[in-house]
């Protein structure tokens, strides 16, 4: 029962993030774009003249608690997309590899231990170096470099479930491969595959990040929480809450997404418990 | 096996061995990089020179005030416009106490004029088209044309020991270098630090320090808080931000000078919508160079009116820039019907961010929608210097030629041609030309105050003011930086 | 053994396939983003010095035939000569490799010191305070970003404390604040794979039957589920190296630790191909191989696991 509890309480938090993202517009008390160069790095709760600045501003002036805001979208957006693709192309390729076996297998899972085999940010500092940077350019080097982890699972999935009695019954009953794939196996691999899904939502947050902070993440002046971050690190004494409270929204919702995948893996493998 | 016991005996050395014991013999700097070369002339960067401009005497120098003096050369005549002698102290000896001879001079300035030899500083001295031993402690220099900025280029030649060189070969010389300066190098432990000893035969006299280690650390915030805890002592390269923050700690000083870089907006005048040059203008008046300077910059900047600083030779100071004046401005775009058009403007992680973002607000004030792209450095460089259509509408430069000469500046970014120009006007080369081709010093700044009214009147560059380097030391460290960012531990000493 | 050493030899040449695919994609987008020439240059040079000086270390040449000359190159295992530190690259790269495997060990250290204990202790002490509050110290190390834990480390530990050195690599005490920021992620996963795998063996049978004889959880757990347990720990800690050298690049750019990855980022920003190239190659080859000595150990001892059950 406590443990119900517990688990409530983070998905009424991540609702709340994705709430706060998707209505940002409406809650953001200024345009987080807008800059003020004479109002730089003033600390939370500031009032001047008639605005309030609830967290304070940024090295431009611009007000952080709206800046905050939008970065949620970003950072879900960006989550998101990435997880996405990388998830489509490696289910697909782990239930190919998994159903026809042999040299197809073997192939695809070559290609998987050469894409694994290269260190994740070398392969992204390499591909903006050729593609530029920004959103779209970002989510596909995201979801390039992650679709590998999960073929993985959903090959030792599939070749498990594959084997099962009702599976070659319906193959020798004549249902085409894309129905038995589609109908049958993925659904029984729905489960790990979620799993795998929300570890890498929130490493995908934290890569956004990561890159931002090498600077070729989400171009100025969007504010994905990453970019502040780094933007703000200059300042981490005198202007504390350039880090603090992105880094903070930041940790709370890797937790939330953490946890969740932590609970979904106890409700798909009981061994865990 | 042998060399990775070597691994692993170094990398117990590394780790077992005290930090650093500093002295008042010992000075301690913290570089944003490495050094690249030891070879001074196989590079072109800064942290590589602030080290190696230590082990090396170059033929002539600049004094505090910015002015060119001997330093090889004592004195120097010019016989004709394209021929120039100098004569070469006969008192220094290099490291290993061969005898300095204009031999080595001669070589060093054929070494890197050697196309074969791929120094990507040739093209700082390529005007030089001959150079021989011309009497016993002379040598003779020949020019392509008359060049005036020959001087100023010889002040970062750095004289190599021909000897040594030959016998060594490049490689090898580029590890363990020999020169005639202060410094000796002791070791280089590559992306670590460097180690360097006095050289107490040195001609100007012993060197105040015993030792003096570079050490490589690429991050600023981790650099401030070295010099907090007293594990270095200098630091160059502050933010104005970091400046304002570390003035008020007490056990550490900011120390800043005007330079002869210019913080300047380059505008496309060949594609886009700033090709008219209305719009051109307009963003001219756009622009609030003041609360840049004291907002951005803290008031670490001087304004400039015109794409040059005046501790360049070829400053005017009688062309006064587009008056701040965003209505006007507004005018005027609308009058050249570009209002809302897309001024994309291509930067990279170098320039700050900031001084885009706000000029970025500044031209949106005026109806004029900027858009940032930012890409790496190399790939900035590849389209910038390529074609008008790649280079983006507007970009931001922070020029320096190290030669205090505006033929340094002007030329290269706005004559047709060069690869960082995207303009063109006859009359600007014809003047920029003239002013590189004759060594009379009134007639080359009636050339350039010609070519300024043009630059001033096409706008193909904005300049924003002149950037000012900030070190942060111990507060009983005296030294005065230099225009030139040149970084001389020898006139660095303890005060009291 | 012999269908042992056939299946070694298979899975080395696999492996080494792989990091020659991994070679050729790091090459060609290397190159396909523009050569160093620009940023050797001084910023007067004009467009035929820059060409001049491209021609003379060879950048204009076919790719095709770039990669075949770098290939001839490799065969001979001549690395190269950087073209941007005139310097031979496998000396470049040998000198800083022993600083990335001092912060790897330093770091998997930290992990496997804190996570396995904790993880443990997770699972012996199920439903308590004690687990909620390591659970919750897991999560913080996976959900940091290291660029951020890094700096506060600094301040805290370097500027504030003055306990520890701010940056570089002097001394076994400049190590300690880069493990602690490199091992929190892995530190992390061990805990999760050690709870998972001692609650696994707490349910086993030979552990209720030392129960049954009167073995305390804790002395069962010291005889039985320790020594069973550690094999799916090995093979996450050989393929966490992997993660680990990824992870340093940052950590070592915040901490000015000069190991590869930090050498990495440099040359990939001065497009010294031949370092970036010579550094690739080594990581993937440590991936790959540690992958292959995992799989490999657990083929030999999962069997007799499965026959002691």
């Amino acid at each position: 029962m406590k443990h119900n509890r517990g688990i409530t309480l983070v998905l009424i938090l991540l609702a709340a993030f994705i709430l706060a993202a998707l209505a940002a517009p409406a809650l953001a008390p200024f345009d987080p774009l807008r800059q003020s160069l004479l109002l730089r790095l003033k600390p939370p709760g500031s009032l001047v003249g008639t605005r309030q600045f609830l967290l304070g501003t940024d090295d431009l002036g611009r007000d952080l608690l709206s800046r905050v805001l939008y970065g949620a979208r970003i950072s879900l957006l960006v989550a998101t997309t990435a997880v996405a693709v990388s998830l489509v192309v490696g289910i697909t390729l782990g239930l190919i590899a998994g159903w026809f076996r042999g040299w197809t297998a073997t192939l695809i899972m070559r290609l998987v231990d050469t894409m694994l085999s290269i260190p994740a940010i070398l392969l992204a500092i390499l591909t903006v170096a050729v593609l530029g940077p920004g959103f779209l350019n970002l989510v596909i080097v995201l979801g390039l470099t992650r679709w590998p982890r999960y073929t993985r699972v959903a090959y030792g999935q599939t070749l498990q479930i594959a084997n099962l009695p009702y599976i070659r019954a319906a193959e020798m009953a004549g249902a085409s491969t894309t129905r038995i794939l589609w109908r049958h196996i993925l659904p029984n691999i729905a489960g790990p595959m979620m799993v795998v899904a929300t570890s890498e939502f929130g490493l995908m947050i934290l890569f956004e990040a990561g890159l931002s902070f090498l600077g070729l993440g989400i171009q100025p002046p969007n504010p994905s929480w990453g970019a502040i971050m780094a933007a703000g690190r200059q300042y981490v004494e005198r202007a504390w809450w350039l880090t603090v409270f992105p880094g903070a929204c930041l940790f709370t919702l890797v937790v939330c997404v953490n946890l969740t995948g932590d609970w979904l893996r106890d409700k798909v493998d009981p061994r865990s418990r | 096996m042998r060399r990775s016991a070597g691994l692993i005996l170094a990398l117990s050395i590394a780790l077992s061995a005290p930090a650093h014991a500093q002295t008042k013999d010992s000075l301690v700097v913290d570089l944003p990089g490495d050094v690249a070369t030891m070879d001074p002339q196989i590079q072109w960067d800064t942290d590589s020179y602030s080290v190696y401009r230590n082990i090396f005497d170059n033929l002539l120098t600049r004094d505090t005030a910015g002015k060119i003096v001997p330093q090889v050369a004592t004195a120097w005549r010019y016989t004709n416009d394209t021929t120039i002698v100098f004569d070469i102290r006969s008192d220094i000896l290099f490291h290993d106490g061969s005898k300095l001879t204009p031999e080595d001079v001669v070589f060093s300035v054929k070494r890197i004029t050697t196309p074969e030899f791929k120094s990507p500083q040739l093209s700082q001295f390529d005007q030089i088209i001959a150079a021989e031993v011309s009497g016993p402690s002379q040598v003779t220099l020949h020019t392509k044309t008359p060049y005036p900025a020959l001087l100023a280029q010889l002040v970062k030649l750095s004289i190599i020991p021909k000897a040594y060189v030959e016998k060594v070969g490049d490689t090898a010389f580029n590890q363990q270098v020999i020169g005639s300066g202060p410094f000796k190098l002791k070791s280089w432990q590559r992306g670590v630090q460097t180690n360097l000893e006095a050289n107490d035969a040195y001609w100007r006299g012993k060197p105040t320090f015993k030792t003096v280690t570079f050490r490589a650390v690429p991050d600023g915030a981790t650099r401030l808080a070295d010099l907090r805890t007293g594990r270095a002592d200098l630091t160059r390269g502050l933010t104005p931000d970091d400046a304002v923050a570390m003035k008020s700690e007490r056990g550490l000083k900011v120390q800043s000078v005007a330079t002869e870089r210019v913080a300047y907006l380059f505008v496309n005048a060949l594609f886009g919508p700033t090709k008219d040059v209305r719009v051109r203008q307009a963003i001219a008046m756009a622009i609030d160079r003041d609360t840049l300077i004291n907002a951005l910059q803290q008031g670490y900047a001087k304004p400039v009116d015109i794409v040059l600083t005046p501790a360049n030779f070829g400053y005017v100071t009688d062309i006064k820039a587009w008056p701040f004046d965003p209505a006007r401005a507004r005018a005027l775009i609308k009058s050249a019907g570009a209002e809302g058009a897309t001024v994309p403007f291509l930067t990279s992680p170098v320039y700050d961010r900031r001084l885009n973002e706000a000029v970025q607000q500044m031209l949106d004030d005026v109806g004029l929608k900027m858009t940032i792209t930012v890409v790496d450095q190399p790939t900035y460089l590849k389209r910038r210097l390529g074609q008008p259509e790649e280079s983006g509408s507007m970009s931001q430069g922070r020029w320096s030629c190290a030669c205090q000469d505006a033929d340094g500046v002007i030329f290269p970014l706005f004559r047709s041609g060069s690869a960082w120009s995207k303009f063109t006007n006859a009359t600007f080369d014809a003047e920029v030309d003239a002013a590189r081709a004759t060594l009379d010093e009134t007639k080359r700044m009636a050339h350039y105050h010609k070519a300024f009214e043009i630059l001033h009147d096409e706008v193909p560059g904005i300049g924003l003011f002149q950037d000012e380097a900030i070190y942060l030391m111990k507060p009983n460290l005296q030294w005065q930086p230099t225009a030139n960012e040149a970084f001389f531990v020898y006139d660095m000493k303890w005060a009291n | 053994m012999g269908q042992l050493s056939s299946h070694l030899a298979s899975r080395l040449g696999q492996a080494l396939l792989a990091s020659f695919g991994v070679l050729t994609i790091v090459f060609f987008i290397m190159r396909l983003s523009g050569d160093p020439t620009l940023l050797l240059v001084p910023e007067g040079a004009t467009v035929e010095q820059i060409n001049q000086l491209r021609h003379q270390l060879g950048f204009d040449r076919p790719l095709g035939l770039q990669f075949l000359s770098y290939l001839g190159d490799l065969a001979r295992f001549d690395l190269g000569q950087s073209l941007v530190q005139r310097a031979p690259v496998l000396g470049i790269v040998a000198e800083r490799i022993p600083y990335t495997v001092a912060l790897a060990a330093g770091a998997l250290v930290v992990a496997l010191g804190i996570g396995i204990p904790a993880g443990i202790a997770m699972a012996l002490w199920r439903g308590s305070l004690l687990e909620r509050a390591l659970s919750g110290f897991v999560l913080a190390g996976q959900s940091l970003p290291t660029f951020w834990s890094g700096i506060l480390l600094i301040l805290l530990f370097g500027v504030t404390l003055g306990w520890l050195p701010t940056s570089g690599a002097d001394s076994l005490s400049a190590l300690v604040m880069p493990s602690i920021a490199l091992g929190a992620v892995t530190m992390s996963s061990f805990a999760r794979m050690t709870r998972i795998a001692v609650l696994d063996e707490l349910q086993s049978s030979y552990v209720t039957a030392a129960r049954a004889r009167g073995q305390s959880r804790l002395q069962a757990v010291r005889r039985h589920v320790l020594r069973n347990a550690a094999i799916p720990v090995v093979t996450i800690a050989a393929l966490e190296v992997g993660n680990l050298l990824a992870g340093a690049v940052i950590v070592e750019s915040v901490f000015a630790w000069p190991g590869i990855g930090q050498l990495a980022i440099q040359s990939i920003q001065s497009r010294d191909f031949l370092v970036v190239q010579a550094v690739v190659l080594f990581v993937s080859l440590v991936y790959v191989l540690t992958n292959l000595a995992a799989d490999l150990a657990y083929a030999a001892i999962d069997p007799r696991i499965r026959a002691a059950r």
